[in-house]
């Protein structure tokens, strides 16, 4: 069976290397796939689309379409990461921590009503104590993350950046806060309710921008029908501005995706505890 | 209103994500809009198939971008048959299967109507689109969509069956992908229609023959052609019956719809039967995914594994049909796709129906069904005859379609693989029959000879169900005109 597997896969390097046989050269700039497409992309992407990032242009405009669907495979990935992973069950067991002393309560079976003071902390399995000088860098890190993660989203359509890495980098600063506090502290200040939202909304303002595009008489992503409904533009390219809509769309669909895999993944669907 | 194209895929799309946002407000409105996002979808899709039988294809650019610069959406007669296919039968699919939806998935029901509906925008994507690449990421949606809901459904075995889908789902995918960067390189084009002027004339180049082959081989892995069934079988029957019921009878429709998308209108007849020769070949593949589906479905005691090896069967006769190299054949392979989906549909709707009341379906659990469900069992007689293919219903005249077009070429082995698979599948569905009508249900022997309490599914399943089955027998009377109005004017 190996060497079977191992004969298939021979074969198919030898499929592509023999594919390779008619490439053109690295880097010619006769290639047909600098000809045939590239060559009106890059003459007359800033002034069809206003975009001085034509690379942005190909993908939020040209190709926007795509982008879209793109954006609903992240929404997918945290769907299924929901769908499979959350485990709406009750936890057997609990631990508690009284915060002064740090004594730690295990109750082996959370049905029985249990009454104890202000003074006990409900904690992970595997607590450790918090580090001070960690706790402190994230905390002044964090903001500063969260403020360039929105300039890679705002500057998507003049230096590299948009959406996505934006996206993803503010997801990070708060996936930071839940490595350097707990994951307890980030469910307390970003409620799963909200994540759920805001995952389907990002999509929903890509999507909804391009519908409207449809309902203003043009076709459905054509942004330059957007115009009547932002008068006071008059220096900027209506589909510049489409462009960012849709950015912000994405931006907020992949930071809420990114924190629904990260805590779903981590506390094992049971957004109590976890690393 | 000439947004009808775009509407059919993007209604259920927009109208999932308003059921994803309302999961986390109000979980009960998530089914409404899910079903009117399908309903629009289907309206749209009939629109459009009423504009191109008057008035020929439609083009329709996304964004306002002139076709090689943007994506653009073409739309003619085979892709609007399959639109409407794809749309009607999630929409019906998704009224019966609500009650199984909640008996099954109950805790998370909004969030899996979402996921339906995004698997379906996936699949009527792939139909519509005229974009390679464009196509590649809505077959990205659909497999993944489809992972998540077949690892919802059996406890066990569910989780398992998806990830060896994934594994291969992923291969198959990436085959297409990269065939589709290779065609990339020689043309720096991503339009079907522009790929097919550009490649015009290099029937000889070494890179059109591998994107050719990496293209053909990603799609025969996604619709389970044998030898690369593997993943099917398991995928199939361990995930949920909403599930199954609409995955059976789509997906690899619509992947076969993508193989004869990309050998019409890409790479031409020209260049697959006259320069590669490659008719007899594929033919006898086919041939043996038609024989091997059809021992391996003898040899299962699960009636809906049963079924998956029998749709690794009909693979077969729709592949055979399309490499057939003639006009015969590919309309048999294109009218089967029709015929295909509605049988299979017809017969997962009624196991649909057994396992919402006796859960488990190993054929040995049937026993005495046709007295305690007797319209669930009519639609799955009606569903099997057209799988054998006795003639009012519409199984026989593809079947007969694909014959004459294996005679017109000489592929005698095609036609007998043909005629041995029919005899395998009466002798299947007898087998079944028998077990359910003429054994007794009940364990005790004083009741056995007494009445059997009617015990049937809830009554939108019975009745979409009875449709369905009926719609088998109106297809068969109509086959000629389906034959005449869609598929010879494409083939023209």
């Amino acid at each position: 069976m190996r060497f079977f597997a191992f004969i298939v896969v021979c074969l198919t390097g030898a499929l592509l290397l023999y594919g390779t046989g008619e490439f053109p050269d690295w880097g010619d700039p006769n290639s047909p796939a600098s000809l045939h497409l590239s060559n009106y992309y890059i003459e007359n992407a800033l002034n069809d689309t206003g975009a001085p990032n034509f690379v942005t242009a190909v993908v939020a405009d040209y190709r926007g379409f795509d982008t879209m669907f793109e954006t609903a495979v992240i929404f997918c990935g945290g769907l299924a990461c929901f769908l499979l992973l959350r485990d709406f069950r009750e936890k057997k067991d609990h631990y508690y921590r009284h915060i002064p002393t740090g004594v730690i309560l295990h109750v082996k079976d959370s049905q029985k009503p249990l009454t104890i003071g202000k003074e006990f902390g409900y904690m992970d399995k595997d607590w450790v104590p918090p580090d001070l000088i960690i706790k402190t860098v994230c905390r002044i890190l964090i903001p500063f993350i969260q403020i360039y993660a929105m300039y890679v989203v705002a500057h998507g359509d003049y230096s590299p950046g948009g959406g996505f890495q934006g996206g993803v980098i503010f997801g990070s600063s708060l996936i930071l806060l839940a490595i350097s506090y707990d994951l307890k502290t980030l469910v307390k200040r970003v409620k799963e309710r909200v994540l759920g939202i805001f995952a389907a909304a990002g999509v929903l303002l890509y999507a909804g921008i391009a519908a409207l595009c449809m309902l203003m008489g043009g076709n459905f992503l054509d942004y330059s029908k957007l115009a009547p409904l932002v008068p006071w533009n008059s220096h900027h390219n209506i589909r510049a501005i489409g462009m960012l809509g849709v950015e912000i769309g994405v931006g907020i669909a992949v930071m809420a995706v990114m924190l629904i895999i990260y805590i779903n993944i981590v506390s094992e669907g049971r957004h109590d505890e976890g690393l | 209103m000439d947004n009808y194209p775009a509407l059919i895929v993007v209604a259920p799309f927009i109208a999932a994500l308003f059921a994803g946002l309302f999961v986390w407000i109000d979980e009960r409105l998530s089914y409404p809009i899910a079903l009117a996002g399908l309903a629009v979808s289907l309206f749209s899709g009939i629109q459009v198939m009423i504009q191109v039988i008057a008035s020929g294809p439609i083009q329709y650019k996304l964004a306002g971008w002139a076709p090689p610069i943007g994506i653009e959406y073409r739309i003619d007669l085979l892709n609007a048959m399959v639109l409407i296919l794809v749309a009607g039968v999630a929409f019906l699919n998704l009224i019966a299967s609500y009650r199984s939806v909640q008996q099954e998935i109950s805790d998370r029901t909004g969030s899996y109507f979402t996921v339906y509906n995004l698997f379906v925008t996936g699949l009527l994507g792939v139909s519509i689109t005229g974009d390679l690449f464009n196509l590649y990421v809505l077959i990205e949606i659909t497999s993944l969509t489809s992972y998540a809901q077949i690892a919802l459904g059996d406890k066990d075995r569910g989780p398992l069956a998806s990830l060896n889908y994934v594994f291969i789902g992923v291969i198959g995918a990436s085959f297409y992908l990269l065939g589709v960067g290779y065609l990339y390189m020689y043309t720096g084009s991503l339009n079907m229609a522009d790929v097919a002027v550009l490649i015009k004339g290099s029937e000889g180049s070494s890179t059109v023959l591998t994107a050719f082959i990496l293209c053909i081989l990603g799609i025969w892995i996604k619709m389970a052609l044998f030898p690369m069934h593997v993943w099917l079988p398991n995928a199939y029957t361990y995930s949920p019956t909403a599930f199954s019921r609409v995955v059976a009878p789509l997906m690899t429709k619509v992947m076969v719809y993508v193989m004869i998308r990309l050998m019409v209108t890409v790479f031409g007849y020209d260049y697959i039967f006259n320069t590669l020769h490659l008719s007899d070949a594929v033919v006898w593949l086919a041939t043996l995914a038609v024989l091997a589906g059809g021992v391996m479905a003898l040899a299962q005691k699960n009636l809906k594994k049963m079924l998956t090896y029998i749709i690794v069967c009909e693979i077969g006769y729709m592949v055979g049909g399309a490499w057939m190299g003639n006009q015969l054949g590919m309309t048999g392979a294109i009218l089967h796709i029709l015929n295909d989906a509605l049988m299979t549909f017809a017969l997962f709707l009624a196991v649909g129906n057994m396992v919402y009341r006796i859960e488990k379906v190993d054929i040995t659990d049937l026993k005495g069904l046709f007295g305690k469900m007797p319209w669930t069992m009519g639609g799955f007689v009606l569903a099997a005859l057209s799988i054998i293919g006795v003639p009012p219903t519409c199984g026989f005249f593809s079947k007969w379609y694909l014959i004459l077009g294996a005679m017109e070429k000489g592929a005698y082995h095609f036609v007998a693989a043909l005629v041995i698979s029919s005899l395998i599948c009466a002798v299947l569905f007898f087998k079944v029959f028998e077990i359910c009508f003429f054994e007794s249900g009940s364990p005790d022997h004083e009741n056995s000879h007494g009445p059997v309490a009617i015990e049937d599914a809830p009554v939108s399943m019975i009745i979409i169900s009875g449709l369905v089955s009926l719609s088998l027998v109106v297809t068969g009377f109509y086959s000629g005109t389906i034959v005449n109005t869609i598929i010879l004017p494409f083939l023209k």
